[in-house]
């Protein structure tokens, strides 16, 4: 849990924290219409943008918030936390999430906002992420080695390229809004074409 | 879509590219290390995860840990008396520039241990997560590794310790001895390597202690 606002022995008062910030967070995902299965796999099939737009947008605030309040000094960016690196299993992991989220149309925080919001596909998809879960912890002595495998420890793009923080905040900032701006024209030329997009 | 969204859409989009455009200006180098979780590094050196002693760096070294990184941060002129093997000579001040992977072990070390502490809390605060120094520096490595004695009266036990680092001793040219100061290979000064000569690692032992650490 990161709570950099928040004294190390936050203890029940964080909990508290996480679930304010958790509930916000499916609020923010249902009325971006994330909780909805054809809209996440339309992501996938280039029909629809909002997964995309959605969540560079979250990153950008984010990254800018952070940026920002540890450069104000009200917020310590070493307290942030940051998940390491294992190049092997991530990529293995990752296929497979990706896999599963174009085949359920929904990733674990949406398939919980899709099941809150009354839809039953949200339950099945969470169903199989507690079966996942359970079948991961049942067949880890076989995939132990696969799981400790290729460590990078942490890694940030400051670190890696060598060039300060804020340079890094720029180019994001550069790419998010080369992305709406592309996105917002590819979707108007497609509203454009016979039987296009609505 | 309403026509005041898109609006709304290029305030955001100016802000954020506003917000951009100037932390490129104000983000000098490390901003995102500019503090240190003093409270983390404390538990850390009270859990003793801080450091690492003399005979598991020799193990290290002997069994080819990957990514291991001994840096010696005395003087050039003292680095070039004698140094662990395998190690690098860095100063404290150049070790705050050094460029160290994600998937490197450092090992810190200096003549006793406080500098090598002091690195120990630098590279920590850089964010460099595998860090290590030798508690009593050089003088650890001298005495437990190059020469580890067994005492007169010993366990079995004791000796069993012994008979393993007289092994990983011998590796590295030290010098076992057992007892009131008997080497177990013979004569230490004709054992070492280099030992008579002021270069040897037992007269950088007979300096080490001299010093009174």
């Amino acid at each position: 849990m990161t709570l950099p606002f928040l004294a190390s022995d936050a203890g029940a008062a964080g909990l508290g924290v996480a679930l304010a910030v958790g509930v916000a967070f499916g609020w923010g995902l249902e009325r971006a219409g994330l909780g909805n299965a054809r809209r996440l796999a339309g992501q996938f099939f280039g029909t629809d943008f909002t997964v995309l737009k959605v969540l560079f947008s979250a990153i950008v605030t984010a990254m800018l918030g952070v940026f920002w309040l540890a450069q104000m000094g009200i917020l310590d960016p070493a307290r942030v936390y940051v998940p390491e690196t294992w190049l092997l299993p991530q990529a293995v992991g990752g296929a497979l999430f990706g896999v599963g989220m174009v085949a359920g149309g929904l990733c674990p925080g949406t398939s919980c906002v899709a099941a809150a919001a009354g839809r039953r596909d949200g339950l099945a998809v969470m169903g199989g992420m507690l079966a996942g879960i359970l079948l991961f912890a049942a067949a880890f002595p076989l995939i132990d080695q696969l799981y400790e495998a290729t460590p990078a420890g942490t890694l940030t793009f400051p670190d890696l390229l060598r060039v300060p923080p804020g340079t890094v905040v720029a180019a994001v900032v550069a790419m998010a809004l080369g992305a709406f701006a592309g996105v917002e024209a590819f979707e108007r030329r497609a509203a454009l074409r016979p039987g296009g997009a609505s | 879509m309403s026509g005041r969204a898109p609006r709304a859409h290029r305030l955001l989009a100016i802000a954020a590219a506003t917000l951009g455009a100037l932390a490129l200006v104000a983000g000098g180098a490390g901003a995102t290390r500019q503090g240190v979780d003093v409270v983390a590094l404390a538990r850390e050196v009270e859990a003793e995860a801080d450091h690492v002693t003399a005979r598991e760096l020799a193990a290290w070294i002997r069994d080819g840990r990957e990514g291991l990184r001994i840096v010696d941060v005395r003087t050039p002129a003292e680095f070039a008396d004698y140094a662990i093997p395998t190690a690098e000579n860095l100063s404290l001040t150049a070790l705050t520039r050094a460029a160290i992977r994600p998937d490197e072990t450092v090992v810190l070390y200096s003549e006793g241990g406080a500098h090598a502490a002091q690195g120990w809390f630098l590279l920590r605060a850089r964010g460099v997560k595998r860090v290590y120094f030798l508690r009593e520096g050089l003088y650890e490595w001298l005495t437990q590794v190059m020469t580890p004695v067994l005492p007169d009266g010993a366990s079995a036990a004791d000796r069993a310790a012994f008979d393993s680092a007289a092994e990983l001793s011998r590796y590295f040219g030290g010098v076992p001895r057992a007892g009131g100061g008997a080497s177990v290979d013979g004569d230490a000064s004709a054992a070492l390597p280099g030992a008579s000569a002021e270069g040897g690692s037992a007269a950088a032992v007979r300096r080490v202690r001299r010093r009174g650490c």
